[in-house]
């Protein structure tokens, strides 16, 4: 039985995507059959983040209509045999997302694989909602900034009560907070929120801190999720995210002022 | 502001409103021995006789003709002016009325809670004790405990009685109680204390950012807030038509 992670935000643009696609790929690299999908009906977007789009045949909403079945549907990874990513429609609207299409899809999907990661819209409508609904975790991905953080906070209010968890009174979606594009400079210099204080307004456990770092932007442009690239900070923030995910205990990095050398300083050696 | 259908001007609103009572509770109809406890209570706490309010109660009287006129010069000998009786017979009634006084009728479930009073106590706390709503006030309801942060977007409220949140209130959430609301955390959204009009209630903070402050329809927000009050530990109360905070310490 496969274990729901849903990747979600509130707000747009704080990287649910990018998270999805690293977590996905973090976890399948360890050896976890994982399929990853995407929910954001209308703004198609993962396939790209996970350079696949252009093996995109069917989608989501062809399988939740009977138009194709869960096997057409489903692309493999050409990088990782057991990661398969599941698209959403680029021509329909989140109107085309059933409850009842929803859950047949993660019951089928949770018999073949150990992880499957739901990479929720942005917003709090449809879409976000039934992202979320089946869930047994969640990442909740916010950017050291007080817009992003209300919304996550509302996003965290959801959880705990427009799940179907909530509904039927299981125990909760278990939360977990992923930091993004966290810059230690600009947080010192007052530029941005600190981890103390999102993680106090948030008050859920912190599952990774992903530094602001080149290395995203080129991973996404490439198509290739940024935990491949062992050589960056990102891409082991996510490595270290997943293993804390897996229940081990890594210690946390990224979030103080790296100290550079003189030589470092002089030939501007920057972040990777 | 009220929202009226007719556009002729109006001279009055009706309001319902709890207002602190003092209930003079007569254990003897003689006029001459209530003149002398109150001549005693007089130079105990003069600051009490300030043409006070009184509603006389005779409930634990057994005298059907009872010297009311007599009662209530005694009184406003004294500083105290009667408004009102409360309970006895036709009578009693008729002569309350005859003398221009409101009569409200006995209430029976709340003669306990004057008979836990101890009958010798400190002037001051005789006095405190001697303060309660008025009889048709509603009865004291339950608090409503709530634990856990409450998120934006959320909105947790007690329409009966008081509510304490056992966490913190985040920006964009909202809390709303009949009575006072006390929050054992930060407060950084909106929080209603008395949304039914009661002006005693209040609101309690152990780290004040709030939003926005009410207290019977009294208002402050974030903006009208002494920044140096921000984060503190705080009580909201409204005194002379405006919100007050002060620290709590």
């Amino acid at each position: 039985m496969a274990k729901i992670i849903v990747v979600t935000s509130g707000k747009g643009g704080v990287g649910k995507t990018t998270s999805a696609a690293a977590i996905a790929t973090g976890l399948a690299l360890r050896g976890n059959k994982t399929v990853v999908i995407d929910f954001d009906v209308g703004l198609r977007n993962l396939d790209l983040i996970m350079g696949c789009e252009r093996r995109v045949v069917y989608d989501l909403v062809n399988v939740i209509q009977g138009e194709a079945n869960l096997k057409q549907a489903l692309i493999r990874d050409k990088r990782i045999d057991n990661l398969h990513i599941l698209p959403a429609s680029q021509t329909r609207d989140k109107d085309a997302l059933t409850q009842e299409g929803v859950e047949k899809i993660l019951i089928a999907l949770r018999e073949d694989f150990d992880y499957v990661i739901c990479d929720s819209p942005a917003g709090i409508e449809r879409g976000a909602q039934l992202a979320m609904y089946f869930a047994d975790e969640a990442v909740v991905v916010t950017n050291p900034e007080v817009s992003s953080v209300r919304d996550s906070d509302r996003i965290i209010g959801l959880l705990s009560s427009k799940t179907r968890r909530a509904e039927i009174g299981e125990s909760p979606v278990v939360e977990h907070l992923l930091i993004t594009r966290y810059h230690p400079a600009r947080v010192t210099g007052g530029d941005m929120l600190n981890l103390t204080d999102i993680q106090e307004i948030l008050s859920i456990p912190l599952i990774g801190l992903i530094p602001e770092s080149d290395a995203v932007l080129r991973a996404s442009n490439q198509g290739v999720p940024v935990t491949h690239d062992q050589k960056s900070d990102a891409g082991q923030a996510y490595v270290d995210c997943v293993s804390r995910l897996l229940g081990e205990e890594v210690p946390l990095r990224f979030h103080e002022i790296e100290k550079r050398s003189l030589l470092a300083r002089m030939f501007g050696g920057g972040r990777k | 502001m009220s929202l009226s259908t007719d556009r002729a001007p109006q001279a009055f609103i009706f309001k319902g409103g709890m207002l602190p009572m003092t209930v003079m509770e007569l254990v003897s109809g003689d006029p001459e021995q209530i003149r002398a406890q109150l001549a005693s209570k007089l130079s105990q706490s003069p600051a009490f006789f300030q043409h006070t309010p009184v509603v006389l109660s005779v409930e634990k009287l057994d005298e059907p003709h009872l010297a009311l006129e007599r009662i209530c010069a005694v009184c406003r000998g004294h500083k105290l002016l009667p408004v009102a009786v409360r309970g006895g017979g036709d009578p009693v009634r008729q002569s309350a009325w005859a003398l221009g006084l409101g009569w409200f009728p006995p209430q029976e479930s709340r003669g306990r809670t004057l008979e836990s009073v101890p009958p010798v106590a400190e002037p001051v706390a005789e006095a405190a004790s001697a303060i309660e709503p008025e009889p048709e006030a509603e009865p004291v309801h339950a608090s409503k405990v709530f634990r856990g942060t409450v998120r934006s977007g959320q909105q947790i409220s007690a329409s009966d009685g008081d509510l304490v949140i056992i966490g913190a209130v985040n920006a964009g959430a909202e809390i709303l109680a009949a009575g006072s609301v006390h929050i054992y955390g930060a407060l950084r959204g909106r929080a209603l204390a008395g949304i039914h009009g009661d002006r005693n209630a209040s609101i309690y903070c152990k780290e004040l950012h709030a939003e926005l402050l009410s207290v019977a329809g009294t208002y402050k927000r974030l903006d009208d807030i002494d920044n140096r009050l921000l984060g503190a530990s705080v009580e909201v109360v409204l005194e002379h038509d405006q919100l007050c905070i002060a620290r709590l310490n």
